[in-house]
C-alpha cells in the first residue's frame, strides 16, 4: 500500500541506538521516502543513523540534543527547520527506565529523570513542531507509550506513571489539534531486546515472554512498521488513540 | 510499505453493500494482491462486489450466506476452501443494528446473532484450517458504541466481539494467528442509525468528533489492510478505534 510519504520530513528522537525502536523507524520512513531529522543524546549514534538513511538515498541531518531541555529542543527543531524547511512527522521516541529496586528506596531523582524523558520531552518536542504544522494543516506526531502503562510492572513506579501520562497527554493534544489536520497518537510496545534491557535476553525477560500470547518479545521492525502507519494519511481518521503493538500481552488490560 | 498480501485469500462477510465497508475491504484486498470471497445475505451485491474485484485482476467468487446459520456459514467455507485451497484472511465486517423494537425478541435474534454469534461462526468454520497452516489473520468488527454503551442490545453484542477478539488472541497466538477487532466511529455508510439521522443531526454528530468528520469505508479498509498483513504481526487481541477520535479509551 503506498503511505504517501514521499517528500514527508521527520523528526524521531532516540534515534541512535543501533538496536532500538528509533534506528527501525528513521530506516522505515526513509524507505517510506521521508527526509529525516534524526535526534539522539549520542552524537555519534545519530550521526551513523542519518548516515544509514542517506545511503538510503534520502536526506537527513543528525541533531545531538537532550530532549528534556527546552533551550536543546527549540534548537534541534530550528536546525531541522533550516535544513528542510518543514518538520510534517514528530516520533517521540526517546524513553528509558532510570529508578530501578523497591519504590521506598528510590531516589527523588529517578523520578524526575523519568517523568523528564518519557513524558516531559514528549510534551517540548511537540511544541517545538506544532506551530510549524499548524501553518501548514498538516502533521503527524507519534508517541511511544509502554504496555507498563497498561499494565504497570515492578519497579517501574515513575516509568509507568510517565507513560501513562503519555497515553493522557496524547489524547488531549489530539483533541486540540484534530480539526486542524494534525493527528496524534501512541503506540505501547511489549518488552523488547533494545538498551531499555541492556540489549540482552534475561532469564527475566524470557519468563515475560512466556506469558505472551504470541510468545514473542517486541521487535523495532514491529514498532517503526506502526509508526509509518501512523505516519501515513492512510489512517487519517486516527486520532488520540493507544495502539498496542505487543503480542497480545496487554489484552486483559 | 510492502505489505506481502500477494496471493493471499480473504473472506469477507458484508461484502455486498454497495456503499458499506465490506466492499472496500474487499476492493482494498485485492489491490494489495489477495483474492477475494465476498460473502452476503444478498447474493446479488456480494456478485456484484465479486466482479468489481475481478476488474481488477485479482480472482473472486461471491457467495451467499446467512451468518447466522451454521450450515450455511460450514458451506461458504468448503466453497473457499474447494475454490481456493486455502484461507488466509477473514474478515468479519457483516454486522447490523437491526432497527426493530430494542424489546422483542426479534432485536435479540438480529443484533446477538449476526453480530455476536454469525461472528462465532464463522471464525469456529476457518480456525481448524488456520491452526493447521499456523497462521491466519483474523479482524472482528466492535463498534464506537460498544465504548460508549449508546446503542442497547447493538452495543453489548459489539462488547461481546471485544471480549471474544481477546479470547481467541490468547487462544490463538501461539498457532502465529493474529485475531484484532476494529471499532469504527459512524460511518457514512448503509447503517440504519445514519441513514434514518435528519441532515442537521449528522452535522451535530460531525461536530462532536475531534476530526469533524463521519467514518468513510476507506478509513476501515485501510486499516484492515494493515492488521491483515505482516507488517503488524505483534498486534493481536486489540480493538483498534478508527473513528476520528470520538472515542479514546
Amino acid at each position: 500500500m503506498d503511505f504517501g510519504l514521499k517528500d514527508k520530513v521527520a523528526l524521531v528522537t532516540g534515534a541512535g541506538s543501533p538496536i532500538g525502536f528509533g534506528r527501525a523507524t528513521v530506516l522505515t520512513l526513509a524507505k517510506e521516502g521521508c527526509d529525516i531529522i534524526a535526534n539522539d543524546i549520542n552524537g555519534e549514534e545519530a550521526e551513523q543513523a542519518a548516515a544509514e538513511v542517506r545511503a538510503l538515498g534520502r536526506r537527513a541531518i543528525a541533531v545531538k540534543a537532550d530532549v528534556t531541555k527546552s533551550a536543546e529542543v527549540n534548537d534541534m527543531v530550528k536546525k531541522g527547520l533550516a535544513e528542510f524547511g518543514k518538520i510534517d512527522i514528530l516520533v517521540n521516541n526517546a524513553g528509558h527506565a532510570f529508578g530501578h529496586g523497591p519504590f521506598a528506596e528510590q531516589d527523588e531523582d529517578d523520578w524526575d529523570k523519568d517523568i523528564n524523558l518519557n513524558l516531559k520531552a514528549a510534551m517540548l518536542c511537540s511544541k517545538a513542531v506544532l506551530p510549524n504544522m499548524l501553518e501548514r494543516n498538516w502533521g503527524k506526531i507519534i508517541n511511544i507509550s509502554s504496555g507498563a502503562a497498561k499494565r504497570g510492572g515492578p519497579f517501574v513506579e515513575a516509568y509507568g506513571a510517565a507513560k501513562s501520562g503519555v497515553g493522557g497527554f496524547t489524547k488531549s493534544l489530539a483533541i486540540s489539534v484534530a480539526a486542524q489536520g494534525i493527528n496524534v497518537n501512541c503506540i505501547a510496545p511489549a518488552i523488547a531486546v533494545t538498551n531499555f534491557i541492556g540489549g540482552k535476553m534475561t532469564p527475566g525477560v524470557e519468563r515475560m515472554i512466556e506469558e505472551i500470547p504470541q510468545k514473542r518479545a517486541t521487535v523495532p521492525q514491529d514498532v517503526a512498521n506502526m509508526v509509518a502507519f501512523l505516519a501515513s494519511d492512510v489512517s487519517s481518521h486516527v486520532v488520540g488513540q493507544m495502539y498496542s503493538v505487543d503480542g497480545g500481552s496487554t489484552v486483559t488490560s | 510499505m510492502d505489505f506481502g498480501l500477494k496471493d493471499k485469500v480473504a473472506i469477507v462477510t458484508g461484502a455486498g453493500s454497495q456503499i458499506g465497508f465490506g466492499k472496500a475491504i474487499a476492493l482494498t484486498l485485492a489491490k494489495e494482491g489477495c483474492d477475494i470471497v465476498a460473502a452476503d445475505k444478498d447474493l446479488e451485491g456480494a456478485e456484484k462486489t465479486a466482479a468489481e474485484v475481478k476488474a481488477s485482476g485479482r480472482k473472486a467468487i461471491a457467495v451467499k450466506v446467512d451468518i447466522r446459520n451454521s450450515d450455511e456459514v460450514n458451506e461458504m467455507v468448503s466453497t473457499t476452501l474447494e475454490e481456493f485451497g486455502k484461507i488466509d484472511i477473514l474478515v468479519n465486517n457483516a454486522g447490523t443494528p437491526g432497527m426493530v423494537p430494542p424489546t422483542s425478541e426479534e432485536a435479540w435474534d438480529i443484533n446477538v446473532n449476526v453480530n455476536f454469534k454469525g461472528t462465532w461462526y464463522v471464525t469456529n468454520a476457518v480456525i481448524p484450517h488456520m491452526r493447521e497452516r499456523k497462521s491466519g489473520k483474523i479482524v472482528n468488527f466492535s463498534s464506537g458504541v460498544a465504548r460508549s454503551g449508546m446503542g442497547g442490545l447493538y452495543a453489548a453484542a459489539k462488547e461481546a466481539v471485544i471480549g471474544l477478539t481477546k479470547a481467541w488472541s490468547r487462544e490463538l497466538g501461539p498457532s502465529g494467528i493474529n485475531v484484532n477487532a476494529i471499532a469504527p466511529g459512524m460511518g457514512d455508510t448503509g447503517f440504519q442509525v445514519i441513514v434514518r439521522a435528519t441532515p442537521e443531526q449528522k452535522e451535530n454528530f460531525k461536530k462532536s468528533v475531534p476530526m469533524r468528520r463521519l467514518t468513510t469505508p476507506r478509513d476501515i479498509a485501510n486499516t484492515v489492510a494493515f492488521l491483515v498483513s505482516d507488517v503488524s504481526s505483534d498486534i493481536t487481541g486489540q480493538t483498534i478505534q478508527v473513528d476520528g477520535g470520538d472515542f479514546m479509551v
